[in-house]
């Protein structure tokens, strides 16, 4: 027998139940597979331990969460992406997580959060290369000291950033700055005290990890990206790299994507037919060449077995690009 | 150059140019957008543009809220699939672009421009749910929008409509002015819906045409500003057959008319589940696609500030000036009009019978029994503009105005049925097919635009923009070679050319400019 639901959830069941029922069978409507029981399921496992979170610290707010959790809910489980069988089930852990470790923020903008929480998770989870589990851990640990939605938000993206996107490098450095300096250090996992000092080398330096004990320098592999598709990777061959911006154009068959990559993490997204147009070559930096599996940079050299044979280098600012006519792998290699 | 300098020279860079991609970047707001959609925060900044979110609405309503939308306001960026079917060799298109179905578009371009729609149609068939609906996207909840609605009745009073003074100020006043007013709840909202209008009374018939044309409402002196609204009236009969005739001036006010098509059977399934779900879309509008008093306001401008384009507003006027024009109205040129007909109370087949001359089936003018006010003109540049807007166009296209002219034009221009066009071979169903009828006369009167080569031999056009430009700095001489100029053109049009309506218009413009030209002449000689 399952565990009985929070007082005010239950509440709130009972007294919307005219309201809730029309509008899941208008969300049935809209959605034929939506599954009652499934719903249900979802309602009993993730928005219970919300309200019963809110129930605790903010009672007035518990009713909000309630009729959130359920609105936002039907549309999860009515897209097919929460419930039972549903195909994000890091959306559910998130909003448990993040949600009942600060039911203040959750009372005071319930759908705003609420629906922030799915959407980013949802969004790091169709990311490759992204590491939602590990934007979940960040939130649920530093959400508490947030002092309201807003600034909720904006840790999120900052975390986002952290937890692998790193296309979002530029934007999140500027989101940190509107975070008190000691979670600003805390998003990025800098053990550090002086934010100034830790936001000029992040700005400066791609491949600044300020997490890091010793900080890394020196011709170093910093990530490897890409992967055969018949092993879950995005390629059905082997790919082709060329610096564009500051990122990289990677081709692959009939397809191209635009890597970006940083100390957090390196994210591929589909080339607009602009990016697919520019055939522009990629100048690699003097001194720095390429002989087998050997890649030779300023004196410094990398050998690269898993390569089998380097077969191209494409360059950007401190960044390389190597690919291999025998590998789906995209080597980035940090120049300093 | 030398040899060896000529060897050596490399082509400029660069040699085969492409425009560059623009470095990619990346929003850090996108990580929040999603499945879930976010609610407002903040003011409308964080929402999606408006045109977007119009776009929304219209798909929310003819995806979710009616069953069996018709698409037949169809779009086109490539050849469409056609077919003729049945005896009379029906055309049925299957569009090539997104094509929006008028009974959902029309009310939702009123709402974004505020301006008046009237809803046609046999009982029955959801005009006034969607008129309830448009009330709800303007934040309205359904039960306010429900008890704001006036319904028209034979026994409908003016203090039905508008409101009462208090009695105790009736019976204790020692002027007028000492008298309070109850108004009515709806004068005050900013979606307006009348349901059954050709139901009221005549008498209120006209408190309700001051409302609708100036915005406020008159009892006992005292006077209640309305704010600006979108108005969705409905009527069973667009003729206004209902319990007493429309008066002219209030239908007038109408901006546009669209006709609740017929339910298709083959939807039952859903209207099943809808009745036994319990469900009415007005209860269920996603908040998402619910607009603010702001948002209307921003809509409205930014619907406003898109341009037409000259070629499409020629193309426009061409049309216009086809069919005021009646030759033998007046003997005078300015009175030559079908207005003057009309107002000397002569029948008009007795007005036709005298034309003489023209080819009756060739000129458009024939066609219509009237010409186009300044309101219906003002309210079509309002719908193209809406329309272009709706659609996320920088500028209005001619198929924005294609599209909507049949809806603003469906009462206001007045088919001729006589005409020798309506008895054409092919044309027959054009007699109670106003819509098509409506598009035909324009895309007849866009072809003949065409062939006259309007677009690149335009005299009148020359002669406009060259007054336009200004007569300061204008010489005498200039000024006479000018003079000349225009008495020359009219000279030309007058040697057999036969008289059509657009001619008519350039001839008029052509006097008005010899009139100014004239007066500028005379000033110059005093200084």
């Amino acid at each position: 027998m399952s565990a009985a639901l929070a007082p005010a959830f239950a509440g709130f069941l009972r007294n919307a139940r005219d309201e809730l029922n029309a509008r899941f069978a208008e969300a049935r409507r809209l959605h034929p597979d939506l599954d009652g029981d499934g719903f249900a399921a979802f309602l009993r496992g993730t928005v219970d331990p919300l309200v019963r979170a809110v129930e605790a610290a903010a009672p007035a707010g518990a009713a909000d969460v309630a009729r959130a959790g359920y609105a936002l809910g039907l549309e999860l489980v009515g897209q097919g992406l929460s419930g039972p069988a549903g195909r994000e089930p890091l959306i559910e852990e998130g909003w448990r997580e993040v949600g009942t470790a600060a039911p203040a923020l959750l009372a005071a903008a319930p759908e705003r959060v609420l629906s922030a929480i799915g959407n980013a998770v949802h969004h790091l989870a169709a990311t490759p290369g992204a590491r939602p589990a590990e934007w979940i851990a960040a939130m649920r640990a530093l959400a508490p000291r947030c002092a309201d939605p807003e600034l909720f938000l904006t840790l999120g993206a900052v975390a986002a950033w952290r937890a692998g996107m790193a296309h979002f490098r530029a934007g999140a450095l500027a989101a940190a700055d509107r975070l008190p300096p000691g979670l600003a250090l805390a998003a990025v996992r800098a053990p550090s005290d002086d934010w100034p000092a830790v936001r000029e080398r992040l700005a400066a330096d791609p491949w600044f990890d300020p997490a890091a004990a010793t900080p890394a320098a020196g011709l170093r592999v910093v990530a490897r990206a890409g992967a055969f598709r018949g092993f879950g990777g995005l390629f059905v061959e082997p790919p082709t790299a060329a610096a564009a911006g500051g990122h990289f154009l990677v081709r692959s068959g009939e397809e191209c994507w635009l890597l970006t990559a940083d100390a957090f993490g390196a994210t591929f997204h589909r080339a607009t037919a602009a990016e697919r147009a520019d055939t522009r070559l990629a100048s690699v930096p003097p001194g720095v060449t390429a002989s087998g599996t050997t890649l030779s940079a300023g004196g410094a050299r990398l050998e690269l077995p898993e390569l089998g044979e380097i077969g191209g280098v494409a360059a950007n600012g401190s960044t390389l690009a190597l690919t291999s006519p025998f590998s789906h792998v995209v080597v980035i290699v940090a120049l300093a | 150059m030398g040899l060896l300098d000529a060897l050596q020279r490399v082509s400029q860079s660069p040699t085969n140019p492409h425009a560059p991609a623009a470095p990619r970047t990346f929003d850090v707001a996108d990580l929040y957008r999603g499945p879930l959609a976010a609610p407002a925060e903040g003011g409308a900044a964080q929402g999606p543009p408006l045109d977007e979110k119009l776009r929304q609405a219209y798909f929310w309503i003819v995806n979710t809220a009616i069953i069996s939308p018709h698409y037949d306001v169809e779009l086109n960026d490539g050849p469409p699939q056609s077919f003729s079917l049945g005896d009379s060799r029906s055309r049925l298109t299957l569009p090539s672009a997104q094509s929006y179905s008028s009974f959902a578009l029309l009310p939702l371009l009123t709402f974004a421009t505020r301006r008046k729609c009237l809803f046609v149609g046999g009982p029955g068939r959801g005009k006034t749910a969607s008129a309830v609906l448009m009330g709800v996207l303007a934040g309205y909840p359904v039960r306010e929008v429900r008890r704001a609605m006036q319904h028209g009745h034979p026994q409908m009073t003016v203090a039905d409509l508008l409101g009462n003074p208090l009695p105790a100020d009736l019976v204790a006043a020692q002027k007028i002015e000492d008298i309070r007013i109850a108004w009515r709840s709806w004068l005050g909202m900013r979606v307006k819906v009348i349901d059954e209008y050709n139901r009221i009374p005549t008498r209120t018939q006209s408190a309700l045409l001051t409302v609708m044309g100036d915005n406020y409402a008159e009892i006992l002196n005292h006077v209640f500003e309305c704010p600006e609204a979108a108005w969705y009236l409905t009527a069973n009969d667009e003729t206004g057959g209902g319990t007493y005739p429309v008066i002219e001036a209030l239908r007038d006010r109408i901006d546009v008319i669209v006709q609740a098509l017929s339910f298709n059977p083959r939807f039952l399934a859903d209207l099943l589940a809808r009745i036994e779900a319990d469900v009415r879309p007005e209860e269920v509008v996603p908040r998402q696609i619910v607009f603010t008093e702001q948002e209307v306001d921003r809509l409205q401008e930014e619907a406003r500030a898109v341009p037409i384009p000259a070629d499409v507003g020629r193309r426009l006027e061409f049309f216009a000036s086809q069919f005021e024009f009646c030759e033998v109205a007046a003997e005078q040129w300015e009175y030559k009009t079908k207005d003057t007909a009309r107002l000397s109370g002569v029948e008009w087949n007795a007005v036709t019978a005298l034309e003489t001359g023209r080819d009756r089936l060739k000129d458009l003018g024939c066609q219509s029994r009237n010409g186009l006010s300044v309101r219906v003109l003002m309210a079509l540049l309002v719908y193209a503009k809406a329309l272009a807007y709706f659609r996320g166009n920088r500028v209005v296209e001619l198929e924005d105005v294609r599209q909507v002219l049949p809806f603003v034009l469906h009462d206001k221009l007045l088919p001729d049925l006589d005409a020798p066009f309506f008895a054409a071979a092919g044309n027959e169903v054009f007699r109670t097919d106003r819509v098509g009828w409506l598009r035909r006369v324009f895309d007849l009167s866009c072809a003949d635009y065409e062939r006259l080569n309007l677009d690149r031999d335009d005299p009148v056009a020359q002669l406009t923009a060259e007054f336009r430009r200004g007569l300061g700095g204008v010489t005498e001489a200039q000024t006479r070679s000018r003079l000349v100029a225009i008495e020359r053109l009219v000279a030309e049009w007058s040697r057999g050319r036969k008289l059509y309506g657009h001619l008519y218009d350039d001839l008029l413009v052509l006097k008005y400019l010899h009139q100014r030209y004239t007066n500028y002449l005379r000033w110059l000689k005093t200084q």
